[in-house]
């Protein structure tokens, strides 16, 4: 695989060179802390996060998103018609996006580029988005990435994987799509030789090693489904939950939206927003009815469709990667750590008890 | 709604009772000639959806 | 502060013992610095698992709503005037409650702690210290200087009402302004106020953690829920967002305590309270009332009085 050397001096002229073709989105510290935001008018990427608040998943898919606008004023000439928003998705590169946020995206586009639909809006996004990626040397205490399928120089779900070495990025080329986006840059100096290859391979290590949490998930899989569903321990974790959407918004594979029409006058337009299975609304019936009504139900559904749901329908693993935002910002500490340590263990034919 | 950014002369609260005509004149005359002097509320108007452009025209 | 565990586990366990509670709501350690998660105990083993320190914010008035077992429950001042509110709203009945009274010295602000230092591992409330353990730092400070911002200007630190105390009633600060963050609004310009709530909300992203949080938020359907009629927007329309804060807010007038739960909990550090505490300083300002102090008066919205100031009506 490819290597080019960037030296951080080049850094910021490099990237004002791709602004003319590419919209650019980086790290940004505010409000104490990060966020992906559009680099507007030679704005740079601030590389020395852990990990951005909000995941990266806003990106190609917004919390809230206009899918067409209309109008039934006769006065107009588009009245009728159906029309697509006119900033419809433009060549995007992400820039310092974690290995974590963008393995996201490939747990996500199975749901989004399934073989019976495929979702227009998120895949000409994602199609039009090149994620040169940011190795993680200093993984955040709930971090755990190694074991849910990932790693901090995971690069298959990245276009480019930057490794930060003293005044330079050790820059692998991962698609043709990251090759575009340096050659753009105009960094072509390579350098693929074993040193460098060692230098890499070390680096990885360390990172790998300075993970200190880990999650266990090896009998979910061939668990009975209602054998975790029905266990006893739903009560105790649901306990605290306030159904806020904390964890769902954060989280960078949860995918669940709600559409809405806003009409005002005779204009109006489609808009989707991102919904949360927390929420009693959710799953509200227009008869009234809420097949899931109360809260221990609600709970139980988010972890059961990421850890149990997802892992035997696409038998690719469980629908986490592992960034632990939810972790972190949860408000009453639910930790999906413990449940998947809880659900893991309720699939053994001998239950033991969870530390 | 002061608080919060909105002009507090565009907020009225007045208490007219059924036999109060001329009061009730007077009230929704002030009422009309304090918002007229602010002119078009800018705030609390959501922005997208609406065309604004001819939002701003229909209050022009 | 520290020594109230062990009276907390001891009464725990005596009103499970004698029957006269079906379960005590309390703190078990959490799984992340600073943060203790809400349970539930229903033998004396569970009362085992109680911590009590300065991570205990969360309002646990919150997990009484609808309940109708009899029900012992772990309160600081402000969780107690929460009580007294669902009391007198009739969300929870008096006699269903044994009230465990903490006197509270504060709650120390995560945000403020996670924001000042990198890669926390361990935050130790050492009483009037608080010991910060990092991967490879240690540092020692005063409590006073790390608490939430309502603990530092709270006047109701011990519990209003209560079946036993775990500790002496802690004093109570007379030199505090509660309300200096308010009266800087105040004095705003109306272009700059509307501007600085323009910037305060901008990173929300309508989780509705600060109203799950917060005790006074229990409306089987919320406002923003509603669909017919929908009264605000579902998408990231800043006027929606402006909408469902300001709206939230006005619904907790003469009932919100500032009991900070709301932003504590927001994952994105918005301090919403600069809405709720305007109208508990109007409050006071107009009715001399602060909520949740007993359970004898009606509060101001729901009552009418003779000498109710109405000089706003022309």
């Amino acid at each position: 695989m490819k290597i080019i050397n960037i030296n951080k001096a080049d850094w910021n002229t490099g990237l004002k060179k791709t602004a003319d073709g590419y919209r650019l989105i980086g790290p940004v510290m505010d409000q104490g802390f990060y966020l992906f935001k559009p680099l507007e008018s030679g704005k740079v990427p601030d590389m020395g996060f852990t990990n951005t608040r909000l995941s990266a998943k806003g990106i190609i898919y917004p919390q809230s998103q206009t899918l067409f606008n209309y109008s039934l004023d006769p006065n107009r000439e588009d009245h009728h018609l159906l029309t697509e928003p006119e900033d419809a998705h433009q060549l995007t590169v992400v820039i310092g996006i974690r290995p974590c946020d963008a393995a996201a995206f490939v747990q996500v586009k199975r749901n989004f580029d399934a073989p019976d639909y495929q979702d227009p809006y998120w895949l000409s996004a994602y199609e039009n988005t090149v994620l040169v990626g940011l190795a993680c040397d200093q993984p955040g205490s709930t971090c755990f990435c190694t074991t849910a399928g990932g790693g901090p120089y995971h690069e298959d779900a990245l276009d480019v994987l930057l490794v930060d070495e003293d005044d330079q990025y050790l820059a692998r080329v991962v698609s043709e799509k990251g090759a575009a986006f340096l050659a753009k840059a105009g960094w072509t100096e390579t350098a693929d030789n074993d040193l460098v290859m060692k230098t890499i391979a070390t680096r990885k290590e360390a990172a790998e090693n300075r993970i200190s949490s880990t999650i266990k998930t090896n009998n979910l899989a061939d668990a009975e489904t209602m054998a975790i569903y029905d266990a006893p321990f739903w009560d105790d974790v649901a306990f605290a939950c306030i159904n806020c959407g904390t964890c769902t918004y954060l989280c960078p594979t949860c995918w669940c939206f709600d559409i809405q029409d806003e009409t005002h006058g005779m204009s109006g337009q489609r808009m989707r927003s991102w919904d949360s299975c927390m929420f009693p609304l959710f799953t509200l019936h227009g008869s009234g009815h809420n097949p899931r009504g109360q809260k221990v139900q609600r709970v139980r559904q988010r972890f059961m469709h990421k850890l149990k749901y997802y892992v035997d329908k696409y038998e690719a693993g469980i629908q986490c990667v592992g960034c632990g935002r939810c972790v972190d910002q949860c408000p009453v500490n639910i930790d999906i750590r413990k449940v998947c340590e809880l659900m893991n263990n309720a699939g053994k034919q001998s239950v033991t008890c969870a530390a | 709604m002061a608080h919060m950014g909105v002009e507090s002369e565009r907020i009225h609260f007045s208490w007219v009772s059924s036999a109060e005509s001329t009061k009730f004149v007077r009230v929704v005359n002030e009422v009309t000639e304090a918002v007229r002097a602010l002119g078009p509320n800018r705030r609390f108007v959501k922005s997208h959806g609406l065309d604004r452009q001819s939002y701003d025209e229909k209050a022009a | 502060m520290i020594g109230y565990i062990d009276k907390i586990k001891q009464i725990s366990k005596q009103i499970l013992e004698d029957c006269k509670v079906d379960m005590v709501i309390g703190f078990r350690r959490g799984t992340v610095p600073m943060m203790n998660e809400p349970c539930v105990a229903k033998t004396e083993d569970d009362v085992d698992q109680f911590v009590w320190d300065g991570h205990c914010g969360i309002n646990l008035a919150n997990y009484l709503m609808g309940r109708k077992e009899k029900i012992g429950i772990v309160a600081k001042g402000c969780d107690t005037r929460n009580i007294v509110t669902h009391i007198i709203e009739n969300k929870i009945d008096r006699d269903q409650l044994y009230i465990i009274g903490v006197p509270c010295k504060g709650m120390i602000d995560r945000r403020q702690v996670n924001n000042r230092f990198e890669g926390v591992r361990e935050v130790i409330d050492q009483g009037d210290t608080v010991k910060i353990i990092g991967a490879d730092f240690e540092e020692k400070l005063d409590k006073t200087d790390l608490l939430q911002s309502n603990c530092a200007t709270c006047t109701h630190p011990n519990p209003v009402i209560h079946d036993e105390l775990v500790g002496d009633p802690v004093e109570v600060p007379t030199d505090i302004d509660q309300w200096a963050d308010v009266r800087k609004i105040e004095a705003m310009s109306t272009e700059d106020k509307w501007g600085y709530f323009d910037d305060l909300l901008k990173e929300c992203i309508r989780c509705y953690a600060c109203r799950n949080a917060c005790p006074l938020c229990y409306c089987p359907t919320c406002f923003v829920d509603e669909s017919t009629p929908q009264w605000v927007g579902k998408s990231q329309d800043p006027i929606d967002v402006r909408t469902f804060h300001f709206l939230r807010a006005f619904h907790c007038a003469g009932r919100c305590t500032d009991c900070g739960a709301c932003e504590r909990a927001c994952p994105v550090g918005i301090n919403m309270r600069v809405f709720t505490q305007k109208l508990e300083k109007d409050c006071y300002d107009l009715y001399g009332w602060e909520a949740g102090l007993t359970t004898d008066v009606r509060p101001p919205l729901d009552t009418y009085r003779a000498d109710d100031p109405e000089e706003f009506i022309k």
